[in-house]
């Protein structure tokens, strides 16, 4: 299960002309649908803006020649430019109308057309934008401060505003592009680490299965080792990390089943640390396995690790041929050390019920903390 | 008795081919679907006696199989089937109401037992299910219902034998109970399991969550 990376939301309304659907020429009719406001809404807006002193007419051939329409061939650069100088025309005309004194307006409109030039991706076009808005910057901070003669303070926000707006946008676009390439490496590497996994593991093994082929033994363990592997890999336990009783008894199982061909059912619950007397535990279950696997013949060993508060428990078994456990020759130590007294050195208990049902060995250590 | 009427649905062909091979005329194979959507309108339309249901589907789990189907086709049972070791997975399927869980791991004859016994109502606990289910009514924690969250000693005990590899034959013999005692407390413990609120329940799903 991978999560979606977190994206942000960058794209801001591109504003486009629905030629054919207005009056005119589909400016009101396209930039109501881009903002997804009513047509009539932005209609009003320019009829409004024509009075004050016909800024709304200009504005509207600017956009005419600057907005790209939604369908046929995007304006040529050179449309575009008439158009945007025409929008800041329109701005100063309007500024101009609304009362506002021309020591704004002019920057303004310089710092507008140098914005709007700017965005351009061309170096050249975004060098003539910045040259515009500095000019426009210094002309409204020198008229300001010669005219009546503020303090910095008024001059250094003047810039600050003017550098988020030219810088905002930049930074902006930066942002979402950085945004897009740490999404694309994420999934670039996901893939390099998948691709090297199923190399070294899933290929291999179906070499050694074809190579093996008249092996079924073998061919089945190869498969379950594989299923083992890719498993733990696919939903990893976050019981199994680290050195716990869960993590050994694990592998134990598997190097049974690897060394002997048979293979191990283990069911776990709970988990507990590992120390001395538990790895005593783990490796006489492990003989355990190792001796149902070996002389059983049973197909396959059940284990089960049950943790309680008190107490570990570990059953080991097999539905074999079973033996009496107290009739083992003298040179069997694999009982008798391996399993017996190993937990009796740890203070734990092993039982060993046989009969020709199979053999269960029930293995139990107190937990002392 | 009669043969059951089976659906097989899992997203692998290959595998499906190998069941099918495996189950040969033990149960009858009526449909076969490699999708939730596939699956939905064939139980529906067959309303088999079992339905073998893989863990995992392309387009939802075995859970939206059984979601979608069980509410309109009650005498329809369904036994989940997987190779997957995730318990809340697993878990998912028995609480939408799977009667049990088997490892794709089982053997042919063993198959067949769980798909009559899955038929005839029982539940299927295999080995691995019967540590997930110890495992999620671990004690010590604090019971909001105690009827529904917490195992008796004895459907602890049935369900520890279980997990040791033992058959309900060999549980009833070594507990001095008839095989119907132990298939009624292995029912109880399924009944919990679907119906407890247990917060544990969701806790420890939660804890194993995959990131």
């Amino acid at each position: 299960m991978s999560t979606t990376p977190y994206r942000l939301p960058l794209t801001l309304p591109r504003l486009r002309r629905a030629p054919g659907e207005g009056a005119v020429a589909g400016v009101c009719a396209g930039i109501g649908r881009s903002l997804r406001v009513d047509a009539t809404l932005v209609r009003l807006t320019f009829a409004l803006l024509a009075f004050a002193g016909g800024a709304g007419v200009v504005a509207y051939g600017g956009a005419w020649l600057a907005l790209e329409p939604e369908s046929g061939p995007a304006p040529s650069s050179k449309r575009r430019l008439v158009g945007y100088v025409g929008l800041a025309l329109a701005g100063a005309i309007a500024l101009r109308g609304f009362g506002f004194s021309d020591s704004l307006i002019w920057p303004a409109a310089l710092c507008g057309a140098g914005i709007l030039l700017a965005r351009g991706r061309q170096g050249a076009s975004v060098v003539a934008g910045l040259a515009l808005v500095a000019v426009g910057v210094i002309l409204f901070v020198d008229q300001n401060a010669t005219s009546d003669g503020r303090d910095a303070a008024f001059q250094s926000s003047a810039v600050a505003i003017t550098l988020l707006l030219v810088l905002g946008p930049w930074a902006w676009r930066l942002a979402a592009e950085r945004n897009s390439e740490r999404v694309a490496r994420i999934r670039s590497e996901e893939r390099a680490e998948m691709a090297a996994r199923i190399h070294d593991s899933v290929l291999q093994t179906l070499a050694l299965v074809q190579r093996e082929a008249n092996d079924p033994r073998r061919v089945a363990a190869l498969a379950r080792r594989q299923e083992r592997e890719l498993r733990g890999w696919l939903y990893p336990d976050a019981r199994t990390e680290g050195a716990s009783l869960a993590s050994a008894i694990e592998s134990a199982a598997v190097e049974v089943e690897e060394l002997h061909g048979v293979p191990v059912e283990l069911v776990r619950t709970g988990d507990a640390p590992l120390d001395d007397r538990v790895e005593a535990l783990v490796l006489a279950a492990r003989e355990a396995m190792a001796n149902a696997a070996e002389h059983s013949g049973a197909d396959e060993v059940s284990a089960f690790t049950d943790v309680g508060d008190d107490e570990i428990a570990i059953y080991v078994r097999d539905r074999g041929t079973g033996f009496d456990p107290d009739e083992l020759s003298p040179g069997s130590h694999g009982i008798a050390d391996s399993i017996r007294g190993r937990m009796e050195r740890v203070g734990g208990t092993a039982a060993i019920v046989s009969s020709a049902d199979g053999t269960e060995v029930e293995l139990r250590l107190e937990r002392r903390s | 008795m009669s043969r059951r009427r089976v659906v097989l649905v899992d997203d692998h062909h290959i595998f499906r081919s190998g069941v099918r091979a495996e189950l040969g005329e033990a149960v009858e194979i009526v449909g076969e679907a490699g999708s939730v959507a596939e699956a939905v309108p064939l139980i529906r339309e067959l309303d088999p006696d079992v339905v073998l249901l893989d863990v995992h589907l392309p387009d939802g789990g075995g859970h939206a199989v059984i979601a979608q189907v069980a509410p309109e086709r009650p005498g329809v049972r369904f036994l989940a089937l997987s190779v997957s070791d995730a318990a809340e997975d697993v878990i998912d399927v028995i609480r939408a109401g799977a009667r049990g869980y088997v490892t794709k791991t089982i053997s042919g004859s063993e198959l067949v037992d769980a798909i009559n016994r899955t038929a005839d109502g029982d539940a299927v606990f295999s080995p691995r299910l019967a540590g997930f289910v110890l495992d999620a009514f671990r004690s010590g924690e604090a019971a909001v219902d105690p009827e529904l969250d917490t195992l008796t000693a004895r459907e602890r005990e049935v369900l520890q034998l279980i997990a040791r590899g033992y058959r309900y034959k060999e549980i009833a013999a070594r507990l001095h109970l008839s095989v119907k005692t132990v298939e009624s407390h292995v029912s109880a413990v399924l009944r919990k399991l679907q119906l407890s609120s247990r917060h544990e329940l969701t806790r420890w799903a939660a804890e194993r969550r995959l990131i």
